[in-house]
């Protein structure tokens, strides 16, 4: 394992004014275990406790209790033993705006420990690997959004490191770069190399890991492979509309063949297997129950459907 | 640990010679005073030449980017605590002290160079300056440099805010300017001022530039402010290199 971390937990003391302090509990209480070579997804809306989750993974702060071994060292005791063995790229990406890329790129390599020409020719590797060397040189302030990130990730790789923390990689970018970065991640897996990454986006969860953990109020609520995850609430949702959703939900959740019934606002959503066969049963039963039907579609379940099981809220409106 | 503070040091020094031009606006206001301000003062001193005035008054004004210039540097820290820089580099294989200590030593170097651009300008205007002199002023404005850059690193890491930083370094820079008497020696005001001046460091560091740039190298006022300043520096930076820590919260 490249990480097992238990029952961690960080309270913050945040003032709030006139000497008074109020006590936020970020992390309540997180066991993960995360296996070499493997992506591994924290997901959940935002102030979940992801990030704080990572940063105390990361040694970058301390948990208030509970212990973690990352790479087979304790995050508190051999905190300088974990960071050899880790590259981190936070959600604000920390390359240095002012200076080309290059020079950020070196100064971390010959941190890692490497001389200046072993530097020179793992920057030269890891600029090629992104497709950053022509803009190697240019002040990091000039480039784009995804170009920045491309250069986080580099400089978070320059160690080798058998596991990478990424906070929220992909959040502030376009679709096409959004993409490219999925696939470099997925190249990083191919390499060997461990991916823990936190997300609030479903589909880049779904898309890239292999496993993962639904995080909630500093808690994990769910966890296992998104398939998993997902077959546990079922195959398929139906989500339909109706002019009395409370005689609808009487009704369907009476059927054989759904699974599991919820309603939220005025749509009403039924989940259940082999949808494409039961629909058509779906449908008669409405229409025997005299029920007018305003909308309906039928659809794969997502990791939404898995979080809004679990905490009672859809991820889009916890945020 | 050396190994990281000089490559620390190296890569600061390269943004500064990528962008030479900054540390050349810092010694406008200086050499604006030596121009326009020290010639007001011929009379008032003692034989009454520029020379004369100039000697008085340069220690004063090389102060004053020591203070100033040294007290700004620390901002360029603020926006390294909300862009990932120094959370990347805490949790890298780096030596934490050297992340300041790098910093620090680049700004002590550039405020050198500036210090040699001032008395070069003094000395075009005809100051004369032995080299004893010359060097001990280049260390005296080192060891105060050392202590204000210590401060503003401290500040901007315990504070993160650039207004926030801004108003406290101007609250704190005029008292701190007119007390140590940069623009006239505090001998010429009432006793007050000259007792409430005895608590503000920079008034000894201005003292013995006055004592070193007059040829008084034996003045007591010379390895007291150096003394003052070992110790200073030392606090600040031990001060600045903690508040690192706080970042994590």
């Amino acid at each position: 394992m490249i990480i097992e971390a238990h029952d961690l937990r960080k309270t913050f003391v945040a003032r709030r004014g006139r000497g008074k302090t109020e006590k936020v509990e970020a992390v309540r209480g997180i066991d993960l275990t995360v296996s070499e070579g493997e992506i591994f997804a924290a997901l959940g809306p935002n102030g979940a406790g992801k990030t704080t989750t990572v940063r105390m993974l990361a040694t970058f702060t301390a948990p208030t209790s509970g212990t973690a071994r990352v790479a087979g060292h304790d995050v508190v005791k051999e905190a300088a033993k974990v960071r050899e063995k880790i590259g981190y790229v936070s959600q604000a990406g920390g390359v240095d705006d002012n200076a080309p890329g290059r020079e950020s790129l070196l100064l971390a390599a010959r941190i890692a420990g490497l001389s200046r020409s072993q530097a020179h020719t793992r920057a030269g590797e890891l600029l090629e690997t992104f497709s950053l060397t022509e803009i190697a040189d240019r002040p990091v302030k000039t480039l784009s959004g995804g170009q920045k990130r491309r250069f986080a990730l580099a400089i978070g790789l320059v160690n080798r490191p058998p596991l990478v923390f990424l906070d929220e990689p992909t959040t502030g970018l376009d679709p096409q770069n959004r993409a490219n970065l999925w696939d470099e991640v997925r190249a990083l897996r191919d390499q060997g190399t461990g991916v823990l990454l936190t997300t609030h986006y479903l589909d880049e969860a779904d898309a890239l890991c292999d496993r993962l953990v639904i995080i909630d109020h500093g808690m994990i609520v769910a966890e296992g492979t998104p398939e998993k995850l997902k077959r546990e609430v079922a195959g398929d949702v139906v989500t339909l509309k109706l002019d009395d959703l409370p005689s609808g939900e009487k009704l369907l959740a009476a059927q054989p063949y759904i699974k599991e019934t919820r309603a939220e606002d005025d749509t009403l959503r039924a989940y259940l297997d082999d949808g494409e066969h039961n629909l058509p049963a779906l449908l008669r039963a409405l229409e025997s129950g005299g029920l007018a039907i305003r909308s309906i579609s039928l659809a794969r379940a997502t990791l939404d459907d898995v979080f809004l099981r679990h905490t009672g809220r859809s991820l889009r409106d916890a945020a | 640990m050396f190994r990281h503070t000089m490559l620390f040091l190296g890569y600061e020094l390269g943004n500064v010679r990528r962008n030479p031009v900054w540390p050349l606006f810092g010694i406008l206001q200086p050499v604006l005073y030596l121009l326009l301000f020290a010639p007001l003062l011929t009379t008032m001193t003692k034989g009454g030449t520029l020379a004369d005035a100039l000697r008085m008054f340069t220690p004063g004004a090389m102060m004053m980017i020591a203070l100033f210039g040294s007290l700004f540097t620390g901002f360029t820290m603020i926006n390294e605590t909300r862009n990932g820089v120094l959370e990347r580099l805490a949790v890298s294989q780096a030596w934490r002290p050297a992340i300041i200590l790098g910093r620090v030593i680049k700004d002590v170097l550039v405020l050198i160079v500036q210090s040699l651009l001032v008395m070069g300008v003094a000395m075009l205007m005809g100051l004369r300056l032995g080299v004893a002199s010359l060097l001990l002023m280049l260390l005296l404005m080192a060891a105060t440099g050392l202590f204000a850059t210590g401060i503003s690193y401290g500040l901007a890491l315990a504070v993160r805010d650039e207004g926030g930083m801004s108003q406290i370094v101007q609250f704190f820079a005029l008292p701190l300017t007119l007390l140590a008497g940069m623009l006239l020696p505090i001998s010429l005001g009432p006793q007050w001022m000259q007792t409430v001046a005895r608590f503000n460091p920079l008034y000894y560091s201005v003292e013995a530039g006055r004592s070193l740039f007059a040829g008084h190298l034996s003045d007591s006022t010379i390895p007291i402010a150096f003394g003052l300043f070992a110790v200073l520096g030392v606090l600040t930076l031990t001060w600045a290199v903690r508040s690192l820590r706080s970042l994590a919260g």
